[in-house]
């Protein structure tokens, strides 16, 4: 019997097609405004310039926020990976009553509206007289972050073979020593994997930072936020891409990280 | 291992259940502690809320937005995801997946603002529609309902997508193959067989996608102009410029409230499917 390509395929593959055409090219397209030198946005593009990424560079809102934002998520990437992975490890480990509940209830950040964490933040800090410092936003960022980091170390510990570890202390190892080189080592993927996700997570953070920024000290996305309110240029457009390149710089480094590992284990 | 739950335990209580706890407590307050000495109990922030036209069609609106831009991202994601699901190749479905991620590693003001240019008056779409000669004047694409809607779609598709994908992967091929060797058309035995059981997939895809459009600010702020208010916007704006954390409490009560009930009915759905791990 021929296959023949009817009416249903063509229309399964174009549907398709559109529909990432509609995923990917808003992204693209912000790329062109980045070196179109047309005062505002205008299409279609008419040249090509590096004068809005000068602009974003030579404007000190701007990097000060970048910094701050970097600053907060490597803040966050360290916390929520220490206090994730601890959690993991007890959750799969711990025998814990009412596990499942408690899992649940690790994970409820992600659900709940992050506009609310903020709002509730930014109003305990106000009854207990805090103010609004940096390190109350690395919290505020690490409670939405740390989810991530439990999840994907939950997902590594439940193919984990306890054999491995029931194996090396019988051959004399003290459990710091089983934790250290062979448990930490197997569940690392998982851990960093849920680091990407807790910076970039934290990067791009914007609800919760919104209600517990300060003028002057806001992060990236807040101040990016704060300017197409009244201007909508290429300016925008270059720190959208800065912003999209180093998240995914810090992809592509975790990744190459663990990615060689693996490499090297196989 | 089990003294390893602590530090997750005290951030979660001081940085988590406190603050939702006083802000549940905020909004029964009628002033700030803080600096208004005689605080008492009161109601009359719900009653504020529950009685002024403005304040129930922002609720309206919230809802009504959710709604509409669930079964947007319902109608768009579902098709990707049985692609996804369905990918022979190993090469295919990475490059899918990361597609399907890579708008999602993109920040949410930076993926606005990508709609604003194709949006807007002078924007990508109504420039080609007026030099193409379809339009004369541009279309109002943006600052209404629609355009909010179009953007926050684009934004949580990828949640639909990756819920569903999960889903319609277990439904068993075969069935479908059982199905087309019975007579049944390739569309019949879809919609017979693969669609009802992913139904379960459907539900979960959408509630997430309501609950998270419900809470979003950036979008309807920077694409629903004056034309959209929503209960996030609401919420800002009393903390920001009307200095009223009390009725910003009662208002966050509100929402919370719905999105409690949402959260609930997505972990009864997915703890069905998958025979009770629930968000795990």
């Amino acid at each position: 019997m021929r296959r023949k390509v009817g009416f249903g395929a063509v229309a399964y593959w174009g549907l398709n097609a559109a529909i990432l055409f509609f995923l990917l090219s808003p992204i693209a397209i912000v790329s062109v405004f980045a070196v179109n030198p047309t005062p505002y946005i205008a299409f279609p593009p008419v040249g090509f310039t590096f004068a809005w990424f000068a602009k974003f560079f030579a404007n000190p809102d701007f990097v000060h926020a970048l910094w701050l934002s970097l600053k907060v998520a490597v803040a966050v990437l360290v916390l929520s990976m220490l206090i994730g992975a601890t959690a993991a490890m007890a959750l799969a480990r711990g025998e814990l009553p009412g596990r499942r509940a408690l899992t649940a209830f690790f994970m409820s950040p992600l659900m709940l509206p992050a506009i609310l964490t903020g709002l509730a933040l930014f109003q305990i800090y106000l009854l207990a007289g805090i103010g609004r410092p940096v390190w109350g936003l690395v919290m505020g960022h690490t409670v939405i972050a740390v989810p991530y980091v439990i999840r994907t170390t939950l997902a590594v510990l439940a193919n984990f073979d306890r054999r491995l570890e029931e194996a090396a202390a019988l051959l004399g190892a003290g459990p710091v020593r089983v934790f250290f080189e062979v448990t930490l080592p197997l569940i690392r993927p998982g851990v960093i994997a849920g680091g990407i996700f807790a910076f970039i997570v934290s990067f791009d953070q914007f609800p919760v930072s919104l209600f517990l920024v300060v003028p002057k000290g806001e992060t990236l996305p807040v101040v990016l936020f704060n300017y197409m309110k009244f201007d909508l240029d290429g300016a925008i457009a270059a720190a959208s891409m800065v912003s999209i390149a180093l998240a995914l710089g810090v992809v592509i480094l975790l990744e190459w990280i663990i990615g060689l590992r693996a490499y090297l284990k196989f | 291992m089990r003294w390893l739950i602590w530090p997750a335990l005290l951030l979660f209580a001081l940085f988590f259940v406190l603050p939702f706890a006083v802000l549940g407590v905020m909004s029964l307050l009628s002033g700030n502690p803080v600096n208004a000495p005689a605080v008492n109990l009161t109601l009359r922030h719900f009653q504020r809320f529950f009685s002024d036209d403005l304040y129930l069609e922002a609720l309206w609106a919230t809802l009504r937005i959710g709604l509409l831009t669930t079964l947007s991202a319902l109608l768009l994601g579902y098709p990707l995801a049985h692609l996804l699901a369905r990918a022979r190749s190993r090469v295919g479905h990475a490059l899918l997946l990361m597609a399907v991620i890579a708008p999602m590693l993109t920040g949410i003001v930076v993926r606005t603002f990508a709609w604003m240019t194709l949006l807007q008056d002078r924007g990508v779409i109504n420039t080609t529609l007026i030099a193409l000669g379809v339009t004369r004047e541009p279309l109002k694409l943006m600052y209404n309902e629609f355009g909010t809607i179009v953007a926050l779609t684009h934004i949580y598709v990828p949640f639909m997508v990756l819920t569903l994908a999960g889903v319609i992967g277990r439904v068993d091929e075969r069935l479908e193959e059982a199905a087309r060797s019975l007579g049944a058309t390739r569309w019949q035995a879809f919609r017979e067989v693969t669609l009802p059981l992913s139904l379960p997939g459907i539900l979960a895809g959408s509630l997430l996608v309501f609950a998270l459009s419900i809470s979003a600010y950036v979008t309807p702020f920077l694409m629903g102009g004056t034309d959209v208010l929503t209960l996030p916007m609401l919420i800002y704006q009393q903390v920001s410029s009307s200095f009223n954390p009390n009725f910003a409490g009662a208002l966050g009560v509100i929402l919370l409230a719905v999105s409690l009930v949402l959260v609930i009915a997505y972990n009864k759905v997915l703890a069905g499917l998958s025979g009770g791990e629930g968000l795990s």
